[in-house]
């Protein structure tokens, strides 16, 4: 059983063992260390392309990258039926979901006016 | 493109799109959010998420998308010209040996277990493993193609390869790795693991280990060469920040130390070669080769007839992409030789490329003409489709662009082996680095 006075003397030890470990942390030398981080290149900034006054008469190519068959063409079938003034393509890149497809690109430019991308799975 | 498109992504990809669209020099790019995932959800899930609220921003997906296509553009969004990068100074602020300790771990610079404090005395001791000046660039790395690719120097990988615990004599094979610019925490939602494989010399001047063990944690060089590969590839290949630029699901144990040994050259049997040698590389060059894959399983058995044995531990990796590699005691290598007469490693290589089959599972799903041919019952494939459930179509899915490699590695205590659904990526020259 602890008395009083015990507690005391408990106190006082670990007030001192508190101040001796602050000073111990205080006394710590500093140091110079280098930086191990690599430099990342400066970024170019890409203007992002004039957006669309209207929906109405224009073609938007919605585009699945690969992940996945079913959701894209939701996307496609729910704009469609809410902007039926637009014309809604749906397109499946070529390849899995880190090959280019310049094809679909170019067919996109020449008669596409806008393109909504599925990214991520 | 010049093509106004608004991207669709799933919620779980939030932070690593934010961040590819910054590096792309598009910060302000117009993001719509789905709940995560979609794949191999039905139709009528989909339909619903289509129909719900971005679960980021909270608004109407499909107002979002449309908005994202027709709001006209702010004077942010068709910025041009460059913008700043923080500075990386050469040297951080003084302090005491604690905190710097503690911002290390803070920011993601170790793998989580301590390091030692690269100070510049500790890197000027560092340096004098190599004749290279610290200024010098070593390459650049990036943790996918998609991640912008940044450059370091000698001196940044002499910093990391102190952090990861290595001696001086060890930094020639760390530059070596580094200047692949292969990174060893590919960004990707699998979780891949690496490889690194030592040949040459300098196995025996830096003691790597081929031998007992050398896959444990028992060699210094194998321990910290290794470990020090993951650190420049979060470092200087600015890789490992959890869900920008890391993102297997799981992760891999394997990082620690990527599989990091060398090969027991002095215990090959006679016929086999190196290797680096196998990879164009004269026997009297130090190299060190990095490989891909994800996983390494355990197998073999107390017989001199190894082949079948091998064929049937590796049919697992035997689909998709067809990728092995085998980690051979040397008791193995020699029965192989001795017994079953593969006088050298292309031999082994190409039977069992030729001998192995494909799960029928994988086969069939990636092979639908012929699954129509079966069911129509044009043979041999009607025969196959007939095969009981688990079994082996006996088509090699396996191309020579990526043959199966070997290398020998092990204590022989045992006369078993480890195969892996790693693939070799590149070797590099360590006398280089020197």
């Amino acid at each position: 059983m602890k008395t009083p006075a015990c507690r005391a003397w408990a106190g006082v030890f670990l007030a001192f063992t508190l101040l001796a470990g602050f000073g111990a942390a205080a006394e710590e030398d500093m140091i110079s260390i280098l930086n191990p981080r690599g430099t990342p290149p400066p970024i170019r900034l890409v203007p992002m392309a004039p957006r669309l006054d209207t929906l109405d008469g224009k073609t938007i190519y919605v585009v699945n990258i690969g992940f996945g068959d079913t959701f894209l063409p939701e996307v496609r079938n729910v704009l469609a039926e809410k902007y039926p003034k637009a014309d809604w393509v749906f397109k499946r890149k070529a390849g899995s979901y880190f090959d280019d497809d310049p094809k679909l690109w170019a067919e996109i430019k020449e008669k596409g006016n806008a393109m909504i991308m599925g990214v991520g799975h | 493109m010049g093509v106004p498109t608004a991207p669709v992504v799933t919620q779980r990809f939030l932070e690593l799109v934010k961040t590819i669209s910054y590096k792309k020099g598009m910060p302000k790019q117009r993001f719509t959010f789905v709940p995560h995932p979609v794949a191999g959800r039905p139709p009528e899930v989909c339909n619903q998420f289509v129909r719900s609220k971005d679960p980021v921003t909270g608004k109407a997906i499909v107002e979002e998308l449309v908005a994202a296509l027709t709001a006209p553009l702010t004077a942010e969004e068709k910025k041009t010209g460059f913008m700043l990068r923080p500075p990386q100074p050469r040297l951080l602020e003084p302090d005491t040996p604690t905190n710097r300790a503690r911002l290390f771990e803070k920011n993601g610079w170790t793998d989580g277990i301590p390091v030692i404090l690269p100070t510049e005395a500790r890197v000027a001791e560092m340096l004098k493993g190599t004749s290279h000046e610290p200024n010098e660039i070593v390459g650049t790395m990036r943790p996918s193609p998609p991640h912008e690719a940044w450059e370091f120097t000698v001196e940044m990988v002499a910093a990391n390869a102190v952090m990861a615990g290595a001696k001086p004599e060890y930094l020639p094979v760390i530059l070596a790795l580094a200047s692949t610019g292969v990174t060893s925490l590919f960004s990707s939602t699998t979780s891949f693991a690496r490889m690194a494989v030592a040949n040459g010399p300098i196995i025996e001047q830096i003691n790597m280990s081929g031998g007992l063990g050398a896959l444990g944690p028992f060699s210094p060089a194998n321990a910290t060469i290794g470990r020090a590969w993951t650190l420049v590839s979060k470092n200087l290949g600015g890789g490992g920040t959890l869900g920008e630029t890391y993102l297997g699901s799981q992760g891999s144990n394997l990082n620690y130390n990527n599989l990091c040994f060398a090969e027991k050259e002095d215990r090959l049997p006679s016929g086999w070669k190196p290797f680096h040698v196998q990879k164009g590389y004269k026997p009297g060059e130090s190299v060190i080769s990095t490989f891909t894959g994800w996983s390494i399983i355990h197998s073999g058995g107390f017989t001199t007839q190894h082949k079948e044995i091998i064929k049937r531990s590796m049919m697992p990796f035997a689909s998709g992409r067809a990728q092995v590699t085998l980690l051979l005691d040397p008791i193995v290598a020699h029965d192989l030789k001795d017994y079953q007469e593969f006088g050298t490693k292309e031999q082994l290589s190409e039977w069992l490329m030729k001998n192995a089959g494909t799960p029928a599972l994988q086969y069939w799903g990636s092979h639908r003409e012929e699954l129509q041919k079966a069911k129509a019952g044009v043979e041999p494939y009607a025969s196959w489709l007939k095969y009981p459930e688990g079994s082996y179509v006996p088509v090699s899915s396996f191309k020579p662009e990526t043959p199966i490699e070997i290398i020998v590695v092990g204590g022989e205590t045992n006369p078993f082996f480890l195969v892996g659904d790693f693939r070799h990526v590149s070797s590099a020259s360590v006398d280089k680095w020197r």
